[in-house]
């Protein structure tokens, strides 16, 4: 039997479907609903409808999570109307936005104002759809599937520049340029730090990685890397401390200025969905994914659902640890984050790379275990 | 200059400019799990038991339920049955927010009249409490005033009477009504004995008296007049002026009894 993944699931389930409609209706329709094609095409159709749904819905959870963290930080409660402990608030910002008008500069380009929100929208919802959450989760068995969400994580500069450049306003221009800027420069230590990942798992594939870490965690002996690329995460996500393209002190909100309504609910959206697709990424490179560790009794891991439980668990907790930063820390200036990104973090990733290397020639380390053998 | 070295500050090490901030937080954090501070108010008040104690305000003498100082003037309570209209807190009024107006338990000749407030215009400073004679219109501390009407900020004798029913607690704070030694007296070839003053004394002192028809002499002609004079007791006398306002010939004035 093959293993049930998501796909295999909303197969199943359409062709059932189609299968009972065909016997019902006499030919040729019925032939036709029955037809392998169709099935396959509409079992793609509901398996990326999953997916989306999956994705908005943790979105707007992690905007809820994060406003409930926070509150606590602040010594507030955070909403707590709307819904139960006001779960369903966000839906309700987000009804309001999607009510209101959307309106452009008079001298902005149409063009790159609209396709920029909506290209960084579908490149976050891609990442999210590219990412295995659990085992069954991701059916495409892509080699190099670390290898595509970084790089298409590191598209999101050139559709920031684009609407920031293209929105006609001086602080969304400068924001925009910062925006550019901080995520190339926080890109070759991000890099870097999974370098010395995939060199310790062997591989690119984020499955293999995750079944890598069945002896210990990576984040134990690879700290370094770990500490580089939250670090680097929390830039690319433009999250505080590292907000600077939109320092509301300084440049009204930065490369989002001029959007309002729907289009600025998309850049709220996309901004939390690659929070999460961030916090995604920590848990399968460095906290063992969907896994747990092998001295956990057997009952926490049988219950149906139980990987992509423990996923999101250890996806909200290391979105707690970004709230936590965010509560903690000032913003830092742009030339403080430069010299941050240039001058410790790459030497950091660097030195990341090294103890991986170590790591793999000794193969075995005191307390932790063996690393498996790439490959095998 | 260079033998001399900056010493490093303590937060200038990155581990600890990074670590302290984020201990902070947590400490914070652990400390708002239990309960925050924010008071959600509608729902929560300070006035609840279970903030008794917990309230950062400065020391003042609680009055019934929680903190709320006991000096705090709030909304008014009016005691409409004690209330003899006699004008005086309407008169003290800075802020021109009081009116009298009609309310039943009068006879028709004779209307009661009652503050009704405009908290629209009202400071709050008081003077109409301190000035009412009997004591029957005080500030309580009701302090939410929020509606949603501007015609709702008028408060009506009924409304403030209601207040006064709820036994709110009630600010014990009363300034010493400045002894008025002055008295209302009379110049009596004025008077026509018309009984205005007395019939309009919220306090019932003044009592209209006989007075000896005088002999006139050849020639002489008396006014018009009743043989009558007001006699005013001065004990009784809450000085509001109301017999000088309804005097219809002026011949009532403050001065000193000799």
């Amino acid at each position: 039997m093959a293993p049930l993944t998501l796909y295999t699931v909303s197969n199943d389930l359409v062709s059932s479907l189609l299968t009972a409609l065909g016997n019902a209706i006499p030919n040729p329709v019925g032939a036709w609903l029955k037809s392998p094609d169709l099935i396959t095409g509409l079992s793609v159709l509901v398996f990326a409808a999953i997916l989306l749904a999956a994705s908005m819905l943790n979105t707007i959870l992690l905007i809820w999570w994060e406003r409930k963290l926070l509150g606590r930080f602040m010594d507030r409660r955070g909403a707590m109307h709307v819904g139960y402990a006001g779960l369903l608030q966000n839906f309700a910002d987000g009804l309001k936005l999607f009510r209101k008008n959307t309106f452009q500069p008079r001298e902005a380009d149409s063009l790159g104002f609209y396709t920029g929100p909506a290209a960084y929208m579908v490149t976050s919802l891609i990442l999210f759809g590219i990412l295995p959450i659990s085992s069954g989760w991701n059916s495409g068995a892509l080699p190099l599937t670390l290898l595509l969400a970084l790089a298409i994580f590191s598209f999101a500069p050139l559709f920031i520049f684009i609407s920031a450049w293209s929105s006609n306003n001086k602080y969304s221009l400068m924001g925009g340029m910062r925006s550019a800027a901080q995520m190339i420069a926080y890109e070759v230590p991000i890099l870097l730090a999974v370098v010395a990942v995939v060199i310790v798992a062997g591989s690119f594939d984020l499955t293999t990685i995750v079944y890598e870490q069945q002896n210990y965690w990576f984040w134990g002996p690879l700290v370094v890397a770990l500490i580089v690329f939250v670090a680097g995460m929390l830039a690319e996500m433009e999250r505080i401390p590292f907000d600077l393209p939109e320092a509301e002190a300084e440049l009204v909100e930065g490369w989002n200025t001029e959007y309002g309504g729907m289009l600025f609910a998309f850049f709220m959206l996309a901004d939390y969905l690659r929070a999460l697709v961030g916090s995604i990424l920590v848990v399968l490179l460095f906290l063992g994914g969907w896994t747990l560790p092998t001295w956990v009794p057997a009952a926490a891991t049988s219950f149906p659902l139980a990987g992509i439980f423990w996923f999101m668990l250890k996806t909200y907790l290391v979105f707690g640890l970004f709230v936590w930063v965010r509560a903690a820390l000032p913003r830092v200036r742009t030339d403080q984050l430069l010299r941050i990104g240039w001058n410790r973090m790459i030497p950091l990733s660097l030195l990341s790379i090294f103890l991986a290397a170590l790591l793999v020639t000794v193969k075995c380390l005191p307390f932790l275990g063996c690393v498996p053998s790439p490959g095998s | 200059m260079s033998e001399v070295e900056a010493k490093p500050k303590a937060n200038e090490n990155p581990i600890l400019f990074v670590a302290r901030p984020m201990a902070t937080a947590a400490r914070q954090f652990a400390r708002s799990l239990v309960r925050p501070s924010t008071i959600v108010y509608p729902f929560e008040r300070l006035e609840d038991p279970k903030f008794r104690g917990q309230v950062a305000v400065a020391p003042g003498k609680p009055i019934g339920l929680g903190e709320v100082w006991d000096n705090y003037r709030g909304v008014h309570a009016l005691n409409i049955e004690t209330c003899i209209s006699c004008n005086l807190c309407a008169f003290s009024c800075p802020d021109l927010c009081i009116d009298m107006v009609t309310v039943p338990g009068g006879d028709p000749k004779h209307p009661k009249k009652c503050p009704q407030i405009d908290y629209g215009k009202c400071s709050y400073c008081g003077f109409c409490s301190d000035a009412c004679p009997e004591g029957c219109l005080t500030m309580t501390t009701r302090y939410e005033l929020s509606v949603t009407k501007r015609a709702d900020m008028v408060y009506s004798p009924q409304r403030l009477n209601e207040v006064f029913r709820t036994r709110l607690p009630m600010s014990p704070i009363r300034l010493a009504r400045p002894a008025n030694e002055d008295s209302i007296l009379l110049d009596p070839p004025l008077c026509i004995g018309c009984n205005a003053c007395s019939r309009d004394c919220p306090t019932e002192c003044i009592t209209m008296l006989d007075i000896p028809k005088p002999e006139a002499k050849p020639g002489e002609k008396f006014p018009k007049r009743i043989w009558k004079e007001p006699v005013i007791n001065d004990s009784d006398c809450v000085r509001c002026g109301t017999c000088i306002s309804v005097c219809p010939k002026e011949c009532l004035f403050w001065g000193t009894r000799k």
